[in-house]
């Protein structure tokens, strides 16, 4: 295996991070998906990379025949829809799927499992069928040998769409308290790499589940920084989805979370509160009709394993107590400005810049949209002078590539200003 | 009018029936438990010695079976009261507590440690080991709901070593319903599966019993508690396991989660989305539609659900703890049987 070096690799990282901020395409924001309601899947083998410089094997769900990944191919499909899931093992052991949540799952398969049926090794195949009625974000991952399997790749999201959308707006379920600008996806896994060591020395007696240390954390198959690159990059073959969550002030965001490993994991935005509206695919509601209204506005979010939930993040700057446009009190408002600061001055006083050591996400400017001078080399991979969160994994350590900090189970929200376009 | 008039004459005979319901009902529940030592033995041939407790018929009379989880203790939904008369065969002073409920008398036991500093080393009055007489502990005014039992003495090692079970009582039928029991005020079953999730770290489990565990010894706490079996019921998966009669399709079935454990677990239902309806005994004031829940140390969930079709379900700890001491399948998972 020729691995990059570590020094390298933060350095494509970085290009890639400053292309992808310069050409804001679509690969950068959204949900990445692959419509179906028919999926043809292959297990089979791959490796991945993580920021530290590692390279690991894995199992993963391929689509079509093509690429190994991690995680499986987001499933994008409607309400009321007949879903079908075709699986082709490529894989020396039987695998399988399972869709907690989902109900009434017609399964077809060389052999009997204890969770579903189950596709034989080396070409075996199995499938799945069921009627895709309730919508919300939803996880599925191999009902074969879970504890080795699902560690190893094997996991994936499905997104049921709502029947009772209102053209031209997106919902996540049958009810408006859902309705979102944007949707971004946290698929939250974790990784023993030792585990993975083992396996590709074939050393498959030697793995103990129940020593299992992870050491590696990830947000839809990547590390920080690598959450933030650009989906589909060359850089990351085997790694597809990216996680930057991109909003304008006042939009709702609405993130997907899933439990994909076997840790709970506490996911904790900055910037201000979210609402979990929904949990395993059911709005979090008193009775039909009532919409998300036993809704919870909380700042870290709780991801189990197997679990999901849907929350609704919101920011506008409200009660800063200065105005994040720097406007004049005379100046127009901007859309959804927090009105009740528009006009009040910055509260400190900028130090002068040779004073200053500077982030490389920093405009130049403490306003929204105005971009500042900076010393030649400084800055550079905020091109629009939004504002940067970060939003982790708030069990600190897992904030770490193999003990290397930054990273692991983090990736930054970015607020635009309004007119940047975000698909 | 007459309405009326009907309506006062259920009133009254309800009252009467219930004075006599009253009249005839004893003032508690009683138990007779022993704590003592049973084997249990893992799939993969491994003997693991553990503390259980027994329910004999009276103090003494040892006709019990040593089993772990201990014996699921029923308080009758007339009843207010609980007695346990426990009996010890242990080497080790052993008690009882019921986190939630209300013990009529709870002292620690404290004791003078090598340093000389005053330590407790248990949350209420202890049984000796071999006590002539049983030792008494009692509750009063018992809350309707799922609750787990468990030593109250030195309860780092003696959880673990199997000195847990599981409490329920139901809310009284006032009128005759067709339902098997009312969990809570509004929640009817017609079936109820009890779920005991509980690990074991055989390590601990032979320093113990080789006289290996305490001050100055081979293992000296607790602290790196490395479990290898994951139980269900007392029960590790394997091959031929029968599953759980979950009654039929249609049914409203209760599942009653417990963790005897000390690590954090979420149960998955694969095939349904359940209502939770309460959790350590309080109900909640809306069920909550899942199909996973968060299952930590101690705690207990109560759920609901209404199987539409017959078949076999699993339930599985989704933190995967799926394994016997390293070999899979194994660990916590079982199925629930939906029969016609």
């Amino acid at each position: 295996m020729n691995r990059m070096k570590p020094k390298t690799i933060m350095k494509l990282t970085s290009l890639a991070m400053v292309l992808a901020w310069t050409f804001t395409g679509s690969s950068l924001a959204k949900i990445e998906t692959v419509k179906g309601p028919t999926f043809n899947l292959t297990a089979k083998d791959g490796f991945i990379t993580t920021p530290d410089g590692g390279a690991y094997l894995m199992w993963g769900y391929a689509l079509d025949g093509g690429t190994m990944q991690y995680p499986g191919p987001t499933m994008d499909v409607n309400e009321g829809d007949t879903v079908t899931v075709n699986l082709t093992n490529q894989l020396s052991v039987p695998v399988s799927i399972v869709f907690p949540g989902n109900v009434g799952v017609t399964a077809a398969g060389d052999s009997n499992g204890l969770l579903t049926k189950e596709a034989d090794p080396n070409g075996g195949t199995a499938s799945y069928s069921f009627t895709a009625a309730h919508p919300g974000t939803y996880l599925y991952y191999s009902g074969t040998n879970p504890a080795l399997q699902v560690e190893m790749g094997l996991v994936g999201a499905m997104i049921i769409r709502p029947s009772g959308q209102p053209p031209g707006e997106n919902w996540a379920y049958n009810h408006s308290d859902s309705r979102y600008d944007y949707e971004y996806l946290f698929l939250l896994t974790e990784m023993d790499p030792v585990i993975h060591e083992m396996a590709q020395c074939g050393k498959w007696d030697q793995i103990d589940l129940t020593t299992y240390w992870p050491v590696l954390w990830f947000i839809n198959g990547r590390n920080a920084p690598d959450t933030m690159m650009p989906a589909n990059t060359p850089l990351l073959p085997t790694q597809p989805y990216n996680c930057l969550p991109r909003m304008h002030p006042g939009d709702r965001l609405l993130m997907r979370c899933l439990g994909g490993g076997r840790d709970l994991h506490p996911f904790h935005p900055h910037g201000n509160n979210f609402t979990q509206i929904a949990r395993d695919g059911r709005l979090l509601s008193s009775g039909p009709g009532a919409g998300a209204d036993l809704a919870v506005s909380d700042f870290t979010l709780t991801v189990a394993p197997g679990e999901t939930a849907d929350t609704i993040f919101e920011w506008t700057g409200e009660k800063l107590g200065w105005d994040i446009y720097g406007h004049d009190v005379n100046d127009p408002m901007q859309p959804n400005e927090y009105a009740p600061d528009h006009g009040k001055p910055f509260p400190v006083k900028l130090p002068d810049k040779k004073d200053l050591t500077f982030g490389a996400t920093y405009s130049g400017s403490p306003f929204l949209g105005l971009q500042g001078d900076l010393p030649p080399g400084e800055g550079g991979f905020n091109v629009n002078a939004g504002y940067f969160f970060m939003w982790h994994s708030h069990n600190e350590k897992e904030m770490v590539n193999y003990d290397i900090f930054p990273g692991g189970m983090m990736t930054m929200l970015i607020i635009e200003p309004n007119g940047v376009t975000i698909e | 009018m007459s309405q009326i008039v009907t309506n006062r004459a259920t009133q009254i005979l309800l009252a009467v029936v219930t004075l006599l319901a009253m009249a005839g009902a004893s003032p508690g529940a009683e138990y007779y438990l022993r704590a003592d030592t049973t084997t249990k033995i893992m799939p993969d041939g491994q003997t693991v010695v553990m503390w259980g407790f027994a329910l004999d018929s009276a103090f003494g009379a040892e006709d019990g079976q040593v089993t772990v989880p201990g014996p699921l203790l029923t308080v009758p939904p007339n009843q207010k009261n609980l007695i346990i008369n426990l009996d010890n065969n242990l080497g080790v002073p052993v008690s009882i507590v019921i986190p939630s409920q209300i013990n009529t008398a709870m002292v620690p036991v404290k004791f003078i440690d090598d340093k000389g500093r005053q330590r407790i080393r248990s949350f209420t009055h202890e049984t000796e080991p071999n006590n002539t007489e049983p030792v008494v502990y009692k509750w009063k005014n018992i809350r309707e709901g799922t609750y787990l039992y468990h030593s109250g003495s030195h309860p780092a090692v003696q959880v673990q070593m199997g000195l847990y079970g599981c409490l329920k009582k139901d809310v009284e039928k006032l009128k005759k319903i067709d339902a098997l029991g009312i969990a809570y005020a509004d929640v009817l079953y017609d079936t109820e599966v009890v779920l005991c999730f509980s690990e074991i770290d055989p390590a601990l489990h032979n320093a113990v019993t080789t006289g290996n565990y305490g001050p100055g010894k081979a293992m000296t706490s607790t602290i790196d508690y490395k479990p290898k079996y994951f139980l269900i019921n007392g029960q590790p998966y394997s091959s031929g396991l029968p599953p759980l009669p979950a009654g039929s399709p249609n049914q409203q079935v209760l599942i009653r989660f417990v963790n005897a454990g000390l690590e954090t677990h979420v149960p998955v239902l694969q095939g349904f989305h359940m209502n939770v309806v309460a959790e350590d005994g309080y109900k909640y004031r809306y069920g909550r539609e899942q199909y996973s829940l968060i299952l930590p140390a101690h705690k207990t969930k109560d759920a609901i659900i209404i199987p539409t079709a017959a078949g076999t379900y699993p339930v599985y700890d989704r933190r995967l703890r799926l394994t016997n001491a390293g070999a899979s399948p194994g660990g916590m998972l079982t199925h629930l049987n939906v029969a016609n």
